[in-house]
């Protein structure tokens, strides 16, 4: 047997550990001001790129695909290389990995607060950085796989499984979801209208959560606890069952960010159905986490990278029996726009990936510097902070979700509704919104209380860049003497068999869904009285895209009393045929808008946008008086109208040159005319002209209809 | 609108029932599968990643928990 000597790669873990650090601090700091806004919209300093709808997208980015992203890097890169025996595959790759994927943070950061969005949730990025992220991401699967073909170690543990699935998984959701027809370098529209953009886009919603915060840190679960531990997984057996079910299901359940919408009942039924049954898989890794640390309960006591992750894999199961729980259709009528959704991913964002990424942070950095932990009781403070913090972010946003839920459906004695202002439900919720924010900064100064820890950790040890190792060479004789016969162990010896049955376990969900998603597409009910946006209504649109205004506003009435009485009639699957992208929403911090056009007169939006507090004393929305100021731009018209063309939307051939001008001009003349009898003197060529236009065109389609 | 559309989608009683099935006959299989593997294999795979560091090579530094005992 001969003995090989190599180096493990340290200088890349600690870089991805740093990179999850920082971001880690913006991301929640973007979090807590976002939060002190719908309690003080002033805290905006009423510039438009520090705005709730344009920082929303830059927090949610940053916590999963900064934070996170750079965490799960962090945990692979060392584990991999361990588990494989091997050095990663090339450290230019690792590099071009690092630098590839922060540079996308850093443009993410750049262009979200310059209002550069698609709107669609956790792919809000522009098809530019699209494209650069599939790139960095087939960068890394090409170093995942060489390093796994290149492996020292016969076969491949269970957390290589979960980041084999994660690699490939990732890779399909995004491309799928990007496919986006370009206006210019920063705008494209959706290929996917209404209804088929709303499911594709919570396909890849929901699973980005599976495959991009759970199954990588399942992955990390199945290294580092073990480690910590210093003993085995509880069960192999069930690590096997937990993996492919998990992957199995996970991928049916989307449709349930979309019940009671326009979408069709069967998909509704189809995902609350694999919904309900992933509790299974993932009480099945999460208790095969937890009894892992039978018999070693005692180092928990003292070990707090073990709290951390104790902490962590129950926040797992938390969250993995809650969410199946809101994805029953009856639950999820209280739910669903409420603050319980945000309670939920919060315990996951917060209980699951961040305190599994703190777990490992604190159990890396004193192994890469040959030193101890420079504070255990430090660590210990970070703990108790992070886990008050979590609460008093959770518990009131229950409290406040359950009571948006059952405020927004209640009805007097009389058969009317108890609260048809929505503002005075809004208003309830202040002081739970206050206290959501008091938690963030709890759980923020625990992060910087670890980097301090961390940061003088490294100074008072010394760094490791290659860790040399010895190990027996792999060779092809040293087959096992106890055969299964057709068992997992062939399987595992075979990372591109693995891949590939992988990919079919994933497919045949999406498959399912999206076979019949081209059929709906097809028997979608026309609506003969929907037409394409005007020229202005459209450019009105793509402001309200711009600013983000889905974030607290949904476009969606859904088929209950409760929501027909406040809003109007419910949305027809027919009315979003030229909707690129859709923007249903998932939360209604404000009313839903779909049936807002012709409710208000056109001088009250232009007053309502200007300061809405003027119209509706108490509003939490912010002010938006640079609309009233800035000049729309009309000079990509023809741009957006051929886009949109190519992708379906049936405007006259030839309409874009000149005749979308006229249009639009005698558009807004008009509206400036509506706003002149309620003595506003406005130019026609400010951005809220067009803004106005399309809030008073929503929902009109139908009532005209009605009208016929 | 329901109606509407499933009316005209065709066979979509099959497609609830097919993925019923679908996932029946893939777990049945996983755990049969997973039940008939040899207990030897799984110990050895259980024991993988502890094994990761006990090769020749700088030892690795003292757990967390051996610090906290030895700062009391």
């Amino acid at each position: 047997m001969s003995v090989e000597t190599f180096k493990y790669d340290n200088r890349i873990v600690r870089a991805f550990a740093i990179a999850t650090v920082l971001w880690g601090i913006v991301g929640m700091a973007a979090g807590i001001l976002i939060a002190t806004q719908l309690v003080l919209p002033a805290t905006n300093l009423n510039l438009q790129f520090t705005t709730f709808g344009r920082l929303r997208p830059l927090h949610t980015n940053a916590v999963i695909f900064a934070f996170v992203g750079n965490g799960m890097f962090m945990g692979i890169y060392y584990s991999l290389q361990r588990l494989c025996k091997a050095r990663m595959f090339s450290d230019a790759l690792s590099w071009i990995n690092f630098w590839g994927w922060n540079g996308i943070i850093v443009s993410a950061a750049i262009t979200l607060p310059l209002g550069l969005t698609t709107s669609k949730e956790y792919a809000e990025l522009e098809w530019p950085i699209d494209i650069a992220i599939a790139l960095i991401w087939v960068v890394f699967c090409i170093n995942l796989f060489g390093t796994i073909v290149k492996r020292r170690e016969r076969h491949m543990y269970v957390a290589i499984w979960f980041y084999i699935s994660t690699a490939v998984t990732v890779a399909v959701l995004h491309i799928v979801n990007s496919l986006e027809v370009p206006v210019s370098l920063f705008k494209s529209y959706s290929i996917y209208a209404g209804v088929q953009d709303a499911l594709v886009q919570w396909w890849y919603g929901h699973n980005a959560v599976a495959f991009f915060l759970t199954t990588p840190y399942l992955g990390m679960m199945y290294y580092y606890l073990p480690k910590a531990a210093d003993r085995p997984v509880f069960s192999y057996r069930l690590s096997i069952i937990h993996f492919w079910s998990l992957i199995f299901i996970y991928i049916w359940a989307g449709p349930h960010h979309l019940l009671y919408t326009a979408l069709p009942d069967w998909a509704q039924s189809l995902g609350m159905v694999f919904s309900v049954m992933l509790v299974a898989p993932s009480w099945g890794g999460m208790l095969n986490g937890l009894l892992t640390l039978r018999g070693a309960w005692d180092k928990v006591r003292q070990d707090p990278m073990l709290k951390f992750m104790v902490v962590a894999v129950t926040a797992y199961g938390m969250a993995t029996l809650e969410g199946p729980t809101l994805a029953i259709k009856s639950v999820n009528s209280l739910s669903h726009y409420t603050d319980w959704t945000i309670a939920h991913v919060h315990t996951g964002a917060l209980g699951w990936n961040g305190f599994l990424t703190f777990s490992v942070l604190y159990w890396l950095f004193p192994r890469m510097y040959k030193t101890k932990l420079w504070s255990i009781k430090l660590a210990n403070y970070h703990f108790w902070i992070g886990l008050l913090g979590m609460m008093f972010y959770v518990v009131p946003m229950y409290a406040s979700g359950v009571t948006q839920g059952l405020m927004w459906k209640q009805f007097n004695e009389d058969g009317f509704m108890q609260y048809p202002n929505f503002l005075e439900i809004v208003i309830q919720l202040l002081p739970m919104h206050a206290l959501r924010a008091v938690g963030g900064i709890l759980y923020l100064s625990g992060l910087v209380l670890m980097a301090v820890n961390l940061y003088r950790t490294a100074k008072s040890g010394k760094f490791v860049p290659d860790e040399e190792v010895q190990v027996a060479s792999r060779a092809p004789e040293a087959a096992p003497a106890h055969h299964g016969g057709f068992t997992h162990r062939w399987l595992e010896a075979k990372p591109l068999t693995f891949t590939v049955l992988s990919i079919v376990a994933i497919l045949i969900g999406g498959l399912v869904e999206i076979v019949p998603l081209y059929l709906v597409k097809q028997n979608v009910p026309t609506i003969s009285s929907v037409k394409p946006y005007s020229p202005l209504e459209l450019l009105g649109r793509d402001i309200y895209i711009r600013e983000g205004c889905v974030g607290c506003h949904s476009q969606m009435v859904r088929p209950f009393r409760s929501e027909t009485e406040r809003y109007g009639e419910y949305s027809k699957a027919g009315e979003f045929v030229y909707d690129h992208p859709f923007l249903w929403g998932s939360k209604r911090t404000g009313p839903d808008l779909h049936r807002l056009g012709g409710k208000y007169p056109d001088a009250w939006h232009y007053n309502h946008m200007d300061n809405p507090r003027d119209t509706s004393p108490g509003s939490i929305m912010p002010r938006y008086s640079w609309l009233l100021k800035q000049t729309l731009e009309t000079t990509s018209l023809p741009a957006r109208i051929n886009a949109l063309r190519k992708v379906g939307v049936p405007y006259p051939a030839g309409y874009e040159n000149g005749q979308a001008q006229n249009d639009l001009q005698a558009q807004s003349l008009k509206i400036v005319a509506n706003l002149k009898t309620g003595s506003i003197k406005a130019e026609p060529t400010r951005e809220i002209i067009a803004v106005v236009a399309y809030l008073q065109r929503l929902g009109t389609d139908i009532k005209a209809e009605v009208k016929k | 609108m329901i109606e509407n559309v499933l009316s005209r989608i065709g066979g979509i009683a099959g497609y609830g029932l097919f993925s019923i099935c679908l996932f029946f006959a893939f777990f049945t299989g996983l755990l049969i599968w997973s039940l008939r593997l040899k207990k030897a294999y799984l110990k050895e795979m259980q024991e993988l990643p502890l094994r990761d560091d006990a090769e020749v090579g700088p030892k690795p530094s003292p757990e967390n928990h051996a610090l906290a005992k030895s700062e009391k």
